[in-house]
């Protein structure tokens, strides 16, 4: 049973991996993860890549444009996803890697909607942790 | 008296080049009707699938060089530029980020499914990955003069079969945008061959590499991928769209050493 449980966890990791990106990722710090409240204002469901914009209060009375890139949305939907998911307007929390740059935007570690439930892009099944960066192609 | 006899050999020669372009019928199309039912052997394999690059030791995505690699001097001087940007945390020259093919070595090992649908006259690859399509003929057409080829990021693969092993090469490549790995460009003179064998019951796929380009670098390179067959996905449709950069910090990033 256990060899069963191990092959079954190398088989989800295998198929985690795909789609993970089809570029370089260099450009995101993954040593560091940076969790902001704000607004959808587009959750695009596409291939290669999703992404999510959203508004965060900028402190300033005003808001400031942060684009969050995530996997496709096969990878997504094997992590529990719907394009219905994220609509505009909806309040989230999302966890994300930065971009080495500084600039407002990152990559994918997890959202928290506003009824409280959190997604990351990795399958319930899979046993490594959300945040563990995988292995991306350049 | 010279005149008579040049009209001769001009008549002989041009009925020696009648002859000859009479002898050689057009290429008929990979799917014409007529050559799709043209008597062949069997082929030792059928790779129509859906492939999936990975798994296991010494596999992966990347065609790194070999330890010892020696660059030209001009492709030395990207190699360098690479890893300085490395150094300084920088993106060097992600043009596939920015929408340009990947092409053939890398478009083979990209994290999609690549489905395969092989015809007596040629394997037809289309991955995933923004839909590129590879086609290797199979039909005993030579390659295109050199002179006359439609350069690409995939070239022109033509196979043939040697014993349980599909023999396929590949020329006519671009000289731009075109990358084996990072720092490391292709040109117009890349020549791949890859040696290709279904095992394990003709559930994997491993292709055997030789690289060679020589204005990039001296010799050649070998190297072993592996795919598995994966039965339960279909590849779809993938397109690098601009609307959608726009959104995407990795291609945007200030980062980006162009």
């Amino acid at each position: 049973m256990t060899k069963f449980f191990a092959c079954f966890v190398f088989l989800a990791a295998l198929v985690a991996i795909p789609a993970s990106a089809h570029h370089s990722m260099a450009g995101f710090d993954r040593t560091k993860t940076v969790t902001l409240s704000g607004t959808v204002k587009q959750f695009k469901w596409a291939n290669p890549h999703s992404w999510i914009e959203m508004e965060v209060p900028d402190g300033k009375g005003g808001v400031m444009p942060w684009n969050v890139e995530m996997t496709s949305p096969a990878v997504l939907i094997r992590a529990g996803w719907k394009s219905s998911l994220l609509k505009p307007g909806d309040k989230v929390s999302v966890a994300f890697h930065p971009q080495v740059s500084g600039e407002p935007g990152g990559i994918f570690v997890s959202v928290t909607t506003a009824e409280g439930r959190t997604l990351t892009d990795k399958p319930a099944s899979s046993a490594a942790p959300s945040d563990a960066p995988p292995a991306q192609p350049k | 008296m010279r005149h008579p006899f040049l009209i001769a050999a001009a008549l002989l020669s041009g009925a020696a080049l009648f002859a000859q372009t009479a002898a050689e019928p057009p290429q008929l199309g990979a799917l014409a009707r007529a050559n799709l039912t043209k008597p062949r052997p069997k082929p030792p394999f059928d790779l129509t699938g859906t492939w999936m690059h990975g798994g296991g030791p010494n596999n992966g995505f990347r065609f790194s060089p070999p330890p010892g690699f020696k660059l030209t001097p001009a492709a030395q001087v990207q190699y360098d530029a690479a890893q300085k940007a490395a150094k300084a945390g920088k993106v060097y020259h992600d043009d596939i980020g920015q929408c340009w093919p990947a092409g053939l070595p890398v478009i083979m090992t990209r994290v999609w499914p690549i489905a395969m649908v092989q015809a007596p006259t040629a394997v037809f690859m289309i991955s995933g990955f923004m839909n590129s399509t590879r086609i290797i003929y199979l039909d005993g057409r030579k390659h295109t003069d050199p002179d006359l080829v439609v350069r690409s990021f995939n070239g022109e693969s033509i196979g043939h079969w040697e014993g349980d092993t599909l023999v396929v090469d590949t020329t006519g490549f671009v000289d731009d945008h075109h990358w084996i790995d990072t720092g490391i460009p292709a040109t117009d003179a890349l020549h791949i061959v890859e040696r290709m064998r279904l095992i394990d019951n003709g559930n994997t796929l491993e292709i055997a590499y030789t690289l060679a380009d020589p204005k990039s670098w001296e010799g050649e390179w070998k190297m072993t991928k592996r795919w598995h067959r994966v039965e339960d996905t279909d590849i779809t449709e993938a397109s690098c769209l601009p609307d959608l950069n726009e959104h995407m910090p990795s291609t945007h990033s200030s980062v980006n050493v162009r």
